[in-house]
């Protein structure tokens, strides 16, 4: 189990914010996520074995951007 | 992650890219306004009406599908993947209205396309708007991010030279001038000052700085040269640690928002399937297409969930924001709810209470002083307890020097045991004593003396037999008395809680107001103590958060003091950033201010939906007023939780 933190560019409205959470739930290796709309940061909790670019493509698939991967 | 000064953030370029959309979009639009309101309200027209529509249709394009083909694209893409969005609905409400005017030539509908354009440009107006006072909202945690210094003067040899912050190393020898910050967490090694916290602790008083004294990264030195040896840099410092809980906690929920948060999740599918479906009844009712169209679209454009789903989180970052200002720093929205139920408020004694440093203030003894104090300290300098660091402290004043320790053993609660020159020692409390049938009823009256005093007293004995006693004082702080009157005029119930015998414990109380405590409580049972109290009200619970760690998980809200340059994160739900009590009752203030805002944003925005949805079911609203509307109503809500800042914590 650890803690990443993702910055996400281009949410600009609530159901943004829930359609990530719901997107990177889907990834398998992913815990928990709760994104903060307003400091456009995404805390997922996940298993050591997560695939990091599949978090991103599940971003990226409702339509945002990922441009930090801090852990 | 490091923030230069020219970096643009997110939110910036988010607030940019509006503006220019804004601006390019009205250019367009306003002429589309003047062609059809003067058509509409004076009848006047400019164009033919198959001209008109053809005009409106080619001064609409660029605005929906240039300027505005994020929202479109973003919607559509949400429709087709059930990741419905706000853009989903506004996307669906100006390509139908746009489409309208195609088919109008065909005569199947009246001409919407002026509407497209126009709520396509209030839609971006409201968002622009918006994203200033969400930057707003967020000011004080963006400051916070720029606190750090960009770079700092390190000694190397006799010279000085000007290096990156991210370059400096521990155990670096920094230069600070007056005026300047202090670029990292470090120690003075040379030079005497006085150094501005409060960016970081709240505290408004400078501090006296000089050698060996803590100092803290972007704190700034007002009046002397310092010289500082770095000890912590980059993520292991005060200000990254600050900024780090400050920003999880944007990652936590205020249970309240759980409903709001469940019906965004359906908000916008719910409501396409409401805009179908008065679309059929309007149809069915009406017989008129156009009508119909035209209120569909309204009850599409003018539902936010946006208003909704910022209601929560842009007051919690208002808050935040204030209270790391403040040196507040609140790590789990939920306690900021929790804290509204408290009605217990639970102390720990040394370091909340008291300054936590102790010092020896009564020795009484049959044998030499100098040679008692030898042995105690000796014996005690093994030891991490405070009181065992204030009978060492002493005998380092009197440069006494140490014996050896064998065999030493930490009596938990009670007290400590060691070998000195073969003889064994034993300092601890009369509980210690008792338990190893030492006799020290020679002493009774003067230790009841020293306790009705507020002084912790030690019994020392060497082999068995009882040499002395020593009085340990641990001073209140300066405001503790005040903040706990404070907190008594607010209705609420005060505990302190002490490894401390009764007497010491009471005398300690009474200097502080409080008139309940808990004795003679050993550390590992005050997490019990709690849970017995949480069955009369729900307990915050007030420690260094370092020995009182269980307890301040266990209570409803764990308030952890940060003492100096030490910061516990772990434990607590608020960390105060300086180590006054003061904080305690700036804490609560701020979280009943940040709740109270949650709940008008809430209900004001239920309430809006509540209102405008119905309104734009029966008809009565133009889909460009819907559009205002739904702007209006988000705006209104960020603007709200910015007001925040006029109440005083």
């Amino acid at each position: 189990m650890k803690k990443i933190k993702l910055t996400i560019e281009g949410m600009h409205c609530a159901s943004c914010a829930s359609n990530i959470e719901r997107a990177v739930k889907k990834v398998s290796g992913v815990n928990e996520v709760v994104v903060s709309l307003m400091t456009n940061k995404a805390f997922v909790d996940v298993d050591d074995k997560v695939n990091k670019e599949e978090i991103k493509k599940a971003v990226g698939k409702v339509g945002y951007k990922v441009v930090d991967v801090e852990e | 992650m490091e923030h230069s000064e020219h970096e643009i953030s997110i939110e910036e370029r988010e607030m940019n890219k509006w503006k220019k959309r804004l601006i390019l979009s009205w250019i367009f639009v306003i002429p589309v306004a003047i062609i059809m309101l003067s058509d509409r309200l004076f009848g006047f027209k400019i164009f033919q009406e198959g001209t008109m529509t053809i005009v409106i249709l080619i001064l609409s394009f660029p605005v929906i599908f240039i300027f505005g083909w994020e929202t479109i694209r973003q919607g559509i893409k949400g429709i087709f993947t059930f990741y419905f969005n706000m853009d989903s609905l506004i996307a669906l409400g100006t390509i139908i209205a746009y489409l309208t005017g195609i088919l109008s030539f065909f005569g199947i509908v009246q001409d919407y396309s002026g509407v497209s354009s126009m709520i396509m440009a209030f839609f971006t107006t409201g968002k622009y708007i918006e994203s200033i006072a969400r930057g707003k909202a967020s000011q004080e945690v963006r400051k916070l991010l720029q606190l750090g210094a960009k770079k700092a003067r390190i000694l190397q040899g006799n010279k000085e030279i000007e290096v990156e912050i991210s370059e400096v190393k521990i155990g670096d020898i920094i230069v600070v001038r007056p005026g300047e910050k202090i670029p990292t967490d470090g120690i003075v090694f040379k030079g005497e000052s006085s150094v501005d916290e409060s960016m970081i602790t709240g505290e408004s008083m400078p501090i006296e700085k000089a050698k060996g004294s803590n100092v803290i990264g972007a704190t700034i030195n007002q009046d002397g040269v310092l010289y500082i040896k770095a000890t912590k840099i980059g993520k292991d410092t005060f200000l990254a640690h600050i900024i780090k809980l400050v920003e999880e906690a944007q990652g936590t929920k205020v249970p309240i928002q759980k409903l709001a948060d469940k019906i965004t999740n359906i908000f916008v599918p719910t409501i396409l399937i409401i805009s179908i479906l008065t679309f059929i009844d309007w149809l069915y009712i009406s017989k008129d297409v156009s009508k119909s169209i035209g209120i569909a679209i309204s009850v599409l454009v003018i539902a936010c969930p946006c208003a909704l789903g910022l209601a929560t989180p842009t007051a919690l970052m208002v808050g935040s924001g204030i209270g790391a200002k403040n040196g507040i720093l609140i790590r789990k929205g939920e306690a900021i709810q929790t804290m509204k139920e408290v009605k217990i408020i639970v102390f720990d004694k040394t370091g909340t209470i008291t300054k936590g440093m102790p010092e020896v203030t009564d020795m009484i003894s049959t044998i030499n002083e100098k040679e008692f104090l030898k042995i105690a300290a000796s014996l005690e300098k093994v030891s991490e307890h405070p009181i065992s660091r204030a009978i060492v402290n002493k005998a380092k004043e009197e440069n006494i020097k140490l014996s050896e320790v064998k065999k030493f053993k930490v009596e938990r609660g009670r007290g400590v045991r060691g070998d000195i020159q073969g003889k064994n020692v034993l300092i601890g409390n009369k509980k210690l004593m008792d338990e190893n049938k030492i006799n020290y009823k020679k002493y009774e009256d003067k230790i009841i003396e020293l306790e009705a005093q507020g002084k912790t007293t030690v019994v020392v004995s060497i082999s068995k037999k009882v040499v002395g006693i020593i009085g340990v004082a641990d001073a209140i702080k300066e405001d503790s008395l005040k903040a706990i009157k404070e907190l008594h005029r607010k209705n609420y119930r005060t505990v302190m809680i002490t490894g401390d015998n009764e007497r010491t414990a009471k005398a300690i109380a009474s200097q502080a107001g409080i008139n309940e405590v808990i004795a003679n409580v050993l550390p590992e049972e005050k997490e019990k103590k709690v849970i017995e109290l949480q069955k009369e009200g729900m307990v915050a619970f007030v420690g260094d958060g370092i020995n009182d760690a269980p307890a301040l998980k266990q209570s409803n809200v764990g308030i952890a003091m940060g003492t100096g340059t030490d910061i516990a994160i772990e434990a607590g739900d608020i960390v105060l950033a300086n180590g006054s009590l003061k904080g305690v009752v700036s804490a609560i203030n701020l979280s009943k201010a940040t709740f109270g805002k949650i709940k008008q944003n809430l209900f004001w925005a239920f309430f809006y939906n509540v209102i405008a949805i119905p309104l734009a079911i029966l008809g009565t609203l133009n889909p460009v007023i819907a559009e205002i509307a739904m702007a209006t109503s988000s705006i209104t809500v960020v603007s709200n939780a910015n007001l925040l800042r006029r109440k005083k914590i």
